[in-house]
Order: structure tokens, then sequence, then C-alpha cells
């Protein structure tokens, strides 16, 4: 491999560490404002009469569903980030 | 200048002091410049045709890469060069890349001891060094002088002339707008806007330092000119006289007053010139400015 094509390769395994761990962190403050987002339209529906008495659950569903999807991105990136770091070069 | 580079500085004036951190190859290492070829510190023969006892050195800003000097149409002209074509004597030019991410003061002292080596090796003797720093780079000049006389370094001896182009000494509008708005955001009782403050907050350490053109390790403290050194101010104006634009936003990004350092106290300079019209990117490779730098450097 030349000179080149290394640092083409490092750039790129660069690229896939920063993207990796943005994606994790990146969930996690999605996940944030989707629930606190959703969270002022439950609030409202909370207060309805007519809602109100379902829309307790109808939130824990949406906010239990939410939280498995951001996990489950944030948990896959967060382990493809540990793998390129891994596959960083070392000096 | 690859894609692949322009877009390791963006990157790295974002978040260079994280990448770093991470030992990401994405975060650009400080290196010497010559034509778009790397010169090697302990070696600069190896890459410089026909070094002069002139000396040049050309340090980009935030984000910037060295292809931030060429003139347009020339992508072998910038100020140095054309400082150096007027000079009896000629002068060698190189450009600095460098992290731009990292702390102002973290660059400054890499630049120092880059400088050091670099004199040092220089196949003749250097009796003249000047610098030129666009934006964050006139900051890292400041820093890296600092760091020089703190350290006893040679180099300094050889330094007679820091020019500072469109440099927020005293800090830039659009930095302290994203602290106050970071700050403001925080303290709200909704978490998607404290999530907005958090991403303003991921900003790298370099775009922190522009809040208040901290050049020290400690915030705020000031550091004064080095002296027996020229110093020349070029400051940029989105409009022309009187335009109250020039009063809300300079040269787009620096105010006049920040570029002239006027809250730095007592700076004496030996030139400063306004160019009207004329933003803060386009300083960088202006005709006009180039005419008055040569003006005062030669």
């Amino acid at each position: 491999m030349t000179e080149k094509q290394q640092a083409n390769r490092d750039w790129w395994l660069g690229v896939g560490h920063m993207v990796s761990h943005g994606l994790a962190e990146g969930a996690i403050k999605a996940q944030r404002v989707h629930l606190s987002i959703a969270d002022e339209t439950f609030n409202i529906l909370a207060r309805n009469p007519v809602t109100g008495p379902v829309s307790e659950q109808v939130r824990s569903v949406h906010h239990g569903v939410s939280r498995l999807c951001y996990g489950t991105v944030s948990l896959v990136s967060d382990g493809l980030a540990r793998l390129s770091q891994q596959a960083l070069p070392k000096d | 200048m690859s894609w692949q580079h322009q877009t390791s500085a963006i990157v790295s004036g974002f978040i260079g002091d994280w990448l770093e951190a991470q030992g990401n190859p994405l975060a650009l290492p400080m290196t010497f410049q010559s034509l778009g070829v790397k010169v090697p510190e302990a070696s600069p023969a190896a890459a410089v045709a026909d070094p002069k006892a002139t000396l040049i050195v050309l340090i980009h800003g935030l984000m910037e890469l060295d292809s931030v000097w060429q003139f347009s149409g020339q992508p072998d002209a910038n100020y140095g060069t054309r400082v150096g074509d007027e000079l009896a004597t000629g002068a060698s030019t190189l450009c600095l890349r460098y992290n731009t991410g990292r702390p102002i003061h973290a660059n400054g002292q890499t630049l120092a001891d880059g400088l050091e080596r670099l004199l040092g090796s220089w196949p003749v003797p250097v009796e003249r060094l000047i610098l030129m720093g666009h934006s964050m780079g006139g900051l890292v000049i400041r820093s890296a002088c600092h760091a020089g006389v703190g350290s006893g370094h040679r180099w300094v001896r050889a330094l007679q002339d820091c020019v500072y182009i469109g440099s927020p000494h005293d800090g830039s509008w659009l930095a302290k707008g994203a602290q106050a708005s970071a700050r403001i955001l925080k303290a709200l009782p909704r978490d998607y806007l404290r999530v907005a403050g958090e991403v303003i907050d991921l900003r790298s350490d370099g775009i922190r330092n522009l809040t208040r053109g901290d050049i020290l390790a400690g915030e705020g403290e000031l550091a004064g000119l080095v002296p027996d050194v020229r110093h020349y101010v070029v400051c940029g104006l989105l409009g022309r006289k009187n335009n109250p634009v020039n009063a809300l936003f300079g040269d787009a990004l620096v105010h006049q007053s920040s570029a002239r350092g006027e809250r730095q106290g007592g700076w004496n300079l030996a030139g400063e010139a306004s160019f009207e019209g004329i933003d803060h990117i386009r300083l960088a490779h202006h005709g006009a400015v180039a005419e008055q730098i040569v003006e005062w450097l030669v």
C-alpha cells in the first residue's frame, strides 16, 4: 500500500469513527428532543377531559417505543465507534 | 488542494480538539507547506528550492487551509510571494497548515517550537522573519510570540514584522453570539431547547477562544505585543464608509475595533489600514491589501 493509499484509508477510518460517534451521541439527543416535544402535545391531551384518560397510556407506549428505537441506534453506533477507534492509526 | 483536506479543515475547526484527543486522522497536524508540499522542519532544503535569508510564514484562520492565501487564478501567488518579488534579496514563503479547533495557546506553543526547529535547520541563516496571520492566524502568531519569548527561542530574534489581517484580538461577535445563545438555551425549561444549547456547546476550544480573543491558557488574560517588532493591522469592512452595516458586522465576522485590538490597551502599531468593501475571507487574498502590505514591508 502506498503512502497516499494509506493516508486515504486512514482518512475514511477517521470519517467512520466520527460519524459513528456522532450517531451514538446524536441519537440520544434526538430522543430527548423527540420526547420533550411529544410531551408538549401529551400534556395538552392530558388536560382534555375526552383524551385525558387514555393519553398517559399512549404517552407511555410512545415513549417506550421511541426509547427502544433511539437506544438501539445509539447502542449499535457506539459499538461501531468502539470498533473504528481500535482501527484508527496509533501514531 | 483535495476536497478531503478541505473537509478535514472544516471538521477540525468545529471539533478539532476532540478529534485530536481521540487520535482521529481528520485532525490536521501542524505542518509548514511550500507550494502545497510539506516542508520537514528538520530538513527544509528537501522541499524548498533556493531558500532565502528572508522567511515569510502565512498562517490561516479558523476552518481554513493554506489555499485561502491564493489569488484568484494564480495558485502560486500570495502576500508572501508579492513581498518576496519586491525585496531586492527575495524571500521564501511558507504557509502553515494546522488544526484550528485546538486551543489557540496550544497552537501558539506548537508553532513556536516548530519555528525554532525550522529556523535552526534552514539552509541559510534567517536574517528577517515575517509572520502574517489571517483571522485566528493572527492570534496564533501573538500566542507563538509569547511562547517563543517565554522559552527563549532564537527565532524571536529574527522576527521583524507581524501582520494581523482581520484578526479578532478582542473576540468575534459570532463567537460571542454562540456562547450567549448556548448559555440562554441551556437555562430554558424545555429539554428540546437545552439540547440545542448543548449542540452549540460542542464547538471546539479554538472557537471558544475567539469569544474574547484568548491567546494564553488563562481565560481573559491580556498579553501585549512582543517588543522590538513592527506590528501591522489590516481591517476589512463590508460596506463603504459610514455604512451602518460596518458597525454591526465589521468585515462580516470581526469588528474593526476588535481587529485593531482596541481593548488590549496601549498597542504601538507600525501601521494600520482599513479596506472598505472587502469581507473577512477576501482580506486574505486581495490586490489592495497586497499593495498595502508590500508598501509596509518593502
